[in-house]
């Protein structure tokens, strides 16, 4: 896990590069374009995304082109997937639980009743 | 259960479920010690609620015990006590309709406690309730921040309890 996952994710304009990356590799230009900040700005948080592992370059003639690494993600994905799993877990025993109570209250009705 | 945007993105999780009960059931499920005793603990595991002050600010403390054997010695082996404590802050509690909470998670010796927010949303049908949980990790930056310091500790522990041997 990347400690900085989350903390580089939270910024709304990485957030939004990020976004424009998913849709396929993009030259510094597209990116400034697509997210209406000025090109520093943009670089500035290029450069952010890729210290913390979560975008690539390479050199194509004269331009920079930028592109998502899978392995961040997939990380952030294990993360919520593991939260998912326990929480599916508790809710399902809370749903035993429910069914459990409500038989035992018929059972006892039941029971005054005969 | 549905889900918006990939939690991977976004730093949420949400779960839908709605069962056939009435709310009066599963709000004391939600409120009570004996309640939240019979299911909030995984699998293997007992919870124990120590203290628990419904209340916005009011804070839930519970002990969560390893009691099944695999999960005990999974637990020794790891090098892990067998009993945790954790605790929660309420930020939000409207009867019968909302829970909202905090989790604090400061387990680990030399972490400074981080919280991921939950809010839990009940919406009561006649004969069936709809609980909305959504988990918030990137709350804001100062969420952020505290969560970022702990995330690894937790994640740690989270993948230790769940690669247990009748988890996976």
């Amino acid at each position: 896990m990347h400690s900085t996952a989350f903390q580089t994710l939270a910024d709304p304009t990485r957030f939004r590069i990020v976004e424009v990356l998913l849709g396929g590799e993009h030259a510094v230009n597209d990116i400034v374009r697509k997210v209406d900040i000025d090109q520093s700005g943009v670089s500035r948080h290029l450069r952010i995304l890729q210290e913390a592992g979560f975008a690539r370059v390479r050199p194509d003639g004269p331009k920079r082109l930028y592109s998502l690494r899978p392995e961040p993600f997939r990380e952030l994905g294990a993360w919520a997937m593991r939260y998912r799993n326990l929480w599916e877990g508790r809710l399902d025993k809370f749903g035993e639980e429910l069914g459990r109570r409500q038989k035992a209250r018929v059972a006892m009705r039941k029971e005054r009743i005969s | 259960m549905t889900q918006k945007g990939p939690d991977a993105l976004t730093g949420k999780i949400r779960i839908e479920r709605t069962y056939n009960a009435s709310i009066e059931d599963v709000w004391e499920l939600w409120t009570t010690k004996e309640g939240i005793e019979s299911w909030w603990g995984p699998g293997g595991f007992v919870v124990k609620v120590r203290k628990l002050d419904l209340r916005p600010g009011g804070e839930m403390l519970y002990a969560m015990i390893a009691v099944e054997p695999a999960q005990v010695q999974f637990m020794k082996n790891a090098g892990m006590p067998l009993t945790t404590e954790t605790q929660l802050t309420y930020t939000e509690v409207v009867a019968k309709k909302l829970i909202a909470y905090t989790h604090l998670a400061d387990f680990i010796p030399g972490v400074e406690p981080y919280n991921v927010a939950t809010s839990v949303e009940f919406h009561a049908g006649k004969q069936s309730v709809q609980i909305v949980l959504t988990l918030d990790a990137m709350h804001d930056e100062e969420w952020t921040r505290r969560a970022v310091m702990g995330m690894e500790s937790q994640l740690g522990k989270l993948t230790k309890i769940l690669a247990g041997p009748d988890r996976e």
